[in-house]
């Protein structure tokens, strides 16, 4: 293994990844998320958020109270999609029997 | 090596054949495959996204992503979270050929110093085109299933009084207070058996676990296991919890939400903390507590600021089940070695041996749920990261009846968020009974 220090494992986002994307610029949690892809695999943030977020506050010299987290969107965790299909409120198609 | 120890007969279930890796392994029908695959050897399970680097399990708990394997021809299940049943195969993922040799591993080292895709053969379009293809080829995660869902399962309903999220001590704890006031109460719980941190703390373990549910379900507390809570729709019939099953999905209406989520254990950052052998302390703990599971024989325990006490009961713990254990500052780790799996940490003073090394940080609030309900969230390093905001009695900042207890509200450790579980529960019942 090349020595790396990885903060998000899902996406393999380094903590020089984050210190790149602090230095051309992106200094909002939502940049650097979708600069970096950090937070956008199967774990959708839970062990790389917080992580990110602490250094990011470092980086940028903002107060931690001052780094909002990111968005979190449904489903919160990786889940079987023939478990929506019936959902009663799911698109249906004019043909769906 | 990690090893079964000698527990009670028959504590493990019964004995079952499995596969991992086109490798026939005996295992247990209470272990988890992960578990079942490290009592066994099967160290690396799958490959990273990017730069292929070897993955395992990490946080035992369904949470992290170390552990996604192909199952009976489902990819992208947690073996983890998968119980040992007879004849079940599972398989690694983004490897070839297998897991752990896998050639692609070389990406690795080509981008040793790192690899933006934003300027990855951004000059000359015609690379650029090349390097997309080539790109897309590798990335992904896993392949499609063999076959489509046989049949597309029915929707359930629950229309509750109090639906509280997450069984841990808590939860469960918040859950027995309502139920003992006479509510209707839904517990959600994604692990494979409620208890969640009781069942990874030597001071407490799977006895206490079970006896915890037990209160809950004799008040009348209904527990859903393996389910967990997906997301929540607002503008749904006045609000909607949507809880993703084993089989089903399930809509909850609730006149009130308790979030007992707890927290997520977390990586702390030194070079290689990925390695396969670098793992959560509280797995290691729940490997031993829940599994009767020593993961190695030489431990190092990464130690985070402010769990002086949680390392100190995992390291006597491993040390009366015949572990050396030695407990590093994490401000002293400056890397880890090995070929694959961990065989030292680095330190200023040099080299500490190991076969496991076990991360103890300080959890990070489960609160990305909460906040789809509206509640605030602070980011507070030392509680761990976003915590959510409550006023003294557990209400949070929700304007739909929605509460938090324990380490959702910012790291507590186990008893201590039993307690507040206990006490916010007591103060929902109040809410509930004034008709707020």
């Amino acid at each position: 293994m090349a020595r790396k220090i990885v903060l998000c494992r899902c996406e393999d986002v380094t903590l020089a990844d984050i210190e790149h994307c602090v230095h051309r610029g992106y200094l909002d949690i939502e940049e650097v998320k979708r600069y970096t892809g950090f937070g956008t695999g199967p774990c959708q943030g839970k062990e790389c958020l917080a992580p990110v977020a602490t250094q990011l506050a470092k980086l940028s010299g903002k107060t931690p109270a001052a780094i909002p987290p990111f968005t979190s969107r449904p489903p919160l965790a990786p889940t079987p999609i023939k478990l929506l299909a019936n959902a009663p409120d799911a698109h249906r198609f004019e043909d769906d029997t | 090596m990690a090893r079964r120890l000698p527990i009670s007969d028959g504590a493990r279930g019964d004995a079952v054949e499995i596969r991992i890796a086109e490798t026939a392994l005996r295992a247990f029908e209470r272990e988890s495959i992960a578990a079942a695959a490290l009592a066994s050897g099967t160290r690396v399970l799958s490959r990273s996204l990017k730069y292929h680097r070897p993955r395992t399990f990490f946080c035992l708990e369904g949470h992290c992503s170390g552990c996604l394997v192909r199952i009976d021809g489902v990819p992208n299940l947690r073996a983890c979270q998968t119980p040992c049943a007879a004849g079940i195969e599972a398989a690694g993922q983004n490897a070839f050929p297998s897991a752990e040799h896998d050639l692609f591993g070389a990406v690795d080292f080509l981008f040793s110093r790192g690899l933006d895709h934003h300027t990855l053969m951004t000059r000359s379009s015609v690379l650029n085109k090349l390097a997309n293809k080539v790109v897309r080829q590798l990335s992904g995660l896993g392949k499609l299933p063999e076959h489509a869902a046989h049949e597309l399962p029915a929707v359930g309903e629950r229309d509750v009084d109090a639906c509280v999220i997450g069984g841990g001590p808590a939860g469960l704890a918040a859950a027995t207070a309502l139920g003992r006031a006479g509510l209707r109460v839904l517990l959600v719980d994604d692990q494979l058996r409620a208890g969640g941190s009781l069942r990874a703390d030597p001071r407490f373990g799977s006895n206490v676990a079970e006896q915890r549910v037990a209160n809950a379900l004799a008040v009348g507390v209904e527990i859903l296991g393996r389910a967990t809570a997906i997301g929540y729709f607002p503008e749904d019939d006045g609000g909607v919890l949507a809880i993703a099953a084993p089989e089903q999905l399930v809509r909850v209406h609730a006149r009130a939400w308790v979030w007992a989520t707890g927290g997520y254990v977390v990586n702390l950052p030194f070079a290689d903390n990925d390695r396969p052998g670098v793992i959560a302390a509280r797995a290691v703990g729940r490997l031993l507590v829940e599994h009767g599971i020593l993961g190695g024989d030489k431990v190092c325990i990464a130690e985070g600021p402010n769990l002086a006490s949680e390392a100190e009961a995992l390291a006597s713990a491993l040390e009366r089940a015949g572990a050396a254990v030695e407990r590093v500052p994490v401000a002293d780790i400056t890397g880890t070695r090995g070929r694959g799996w961990v065989t030292a940490v680095e330190t200023p003073g040099g080299l500490v041996d190991c076969d496991l090394v076990a991360v103890a940080a300080t959890p990070s609030p489960a609160s990305e749920g909460a906040r789809q309900m509206g509640c605030k969230v602070v980011l507070d390093p030392d509680a761990g990261g976003f915590k959510v905001v409550t006023d003294a009695s557990g209400r949070t900042t929700s304007p739909n009846n929605v509460w938090a207890c324990g380490d959702v509200t910012g790291y507590r450790g186990t008893e201590s968020s039993a307690v507040d579980g206990e006490r916010v529960g007591g103060n929902v019942v109040a809410a509930l009974a004034g008709g707020v």
